[in-house]
């Protein structure tokens, strides 16, 4: 096995900084020498330009306490996002989204609540799961939501548990 | 030993001694990380933060078997991701898209890289990342994920994913590969020069 062979798979470990000091020490002293192997090293270099990552989403103000809450309030945590079509709340269309698929709920629910001003849309994604009786405009179409994707996530209930148990 | 009154190992303790103020803490010592995390994966803020709430609330139930063999986060990192691959499942984006492993499929061409042009902006490359990781499958998209934008060793990315240390070290070579011959496919005006 010639050097450059030897040494070329070590590459990527050393741009990562995987390598020990006796991997990394003989791999320099070849790069050096090696026009070849020097140019397989910037050229692998080179392709780690292209990982960047995008714009981070900040958690919303008083996100810990709020799951901390739930935690502790017994909730499974089993909701994660099931709609295909993608998250009606992000696009605008809470209202149409939720009417469509439970207009006659809403229509009641809304006679029950009666007489409130102006729809609110719910907007701060992360806390909406609260565990009180809805009271306004906007609390009973963010409970019929959460109804709505309830009834998408059944089938997650009965599967097996997911997380970290996968070993 | 006992561990110090701040870190992770104490705050597990109190928690599942009924402390929610400690299982607060942990949240908010790793919520930004996660929702990093989770924000490779989906553009979407409402499902960022379903994704990291129910992993959070994942961790919570299964605090008790943390078995602080490997670090709090990468236990945490490694239901997040979980968490991440079941939602892209339910959304109809299978975790291998072939039918065969991409493990097994022919060794990719060696890595000859190219940079990004200096014209583009930073945001514009991220796009580009993301469309191409976007195309991968999904062991792949996670191994350079878990490298490349969140920086982890190998060691904790062999305990996220809960494989050896000799498998990330060929998965991201194969990933890396795949990477470049995706990028070209998609972007053949960043061919090499
Ligand atoms: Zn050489």
């Amino acid at each position: 096995m010639s050097d450059c062979e030897r040494i070329r798979p070590l590459v990527p470990g050393y741009l990562d900084g995987e390598l020990s000091e006796e991997q990394a020490s003989p791999l320099r002293k070849h790069l050096l020498d090696c026009r070849a192997c020097r140019t397989a090293t910037q050229g692998e270099k080179a392709l780690r330009g292209w990982f960047v990552a995008g714009e981070v989403i900040a958690p919303p103000a008083g996100f810990a306490a709020h799951v901390a809450r739930r935690a502790f309030a017994g909730d499974r945590g089993e909701r994660a996002p099931a709609d295909p079509v993608g998250d009606p709340r992000s696009q605008g269309a809470v209202l149409n989204f939720v009417l469509a698929a439970t207009a006659a709920a809403a229509v009641l629910v809304l006679l029950l609540a009666g007489g409130i001003g102006g729809v609110g849309l719910p907007t701060e994604g992360g806390l909406r799961a609260d565990d009180v009786a809805p009271v306004t405009e906007a609390e009973v179409l963010r409970n019929l939501e959460r109804l709505n994707r309830d009834a998408v996530g059944e089938a997650d209930l009965v599967r097996p548990d997911p997380g970290s148990g996968r070993e | 030993m006992e561990p110090a009154a701040n870190d992770d190992a104490h705050l597990v303790q109190e928690t599942l001694a009924g402390s929610q103020v400690s299982f607060q803490l942990l949240v908010e010592r790793y919520e930004t990380r996660l929702f990093a995390l989770a924000r490779h994966y989906t553009r979407s803020q409402v499902e960022v933060e379903d994704i990291v709430q129910d992993s959070f609330l994942k961790a919570y139930r299964r605090l008790a078997s943390f078995d602080h063999r490997s670090s709090f986060y990468t236990w945490l990192y490694r239901i997040t991701v979980n968490t991440i691959l079941d939602s892209l499942k339910r959304k109809g984006r299978s975790p291998v898209t072939s039918v065969e492993d991409p493990e097994l499929l022919a060794q990719p061409a060696p890595v000859e890289g190219f940079a990004p042009s200096g014209n583009l902006e930073r945001e514009e490359v991220a796009e580009v990342t993301r469309k191409v990781l976007e195309e991968l499958p999904e062991i792949f998209r996670t191994v350079l994920i878990l490298r490349e934008l969140e920086g982890l060793a190998y060691q904790e990315i062999a305990d996220t994913l809960g494989i050896s240390i000799g498998t990330v070290e060929s998965r991201l070579f194969r990933a890396r590969g795949r990477f470049k011959e995706k990028l070209l496919a998609l972007f053949p005006e960043f061919g090499e020069h």
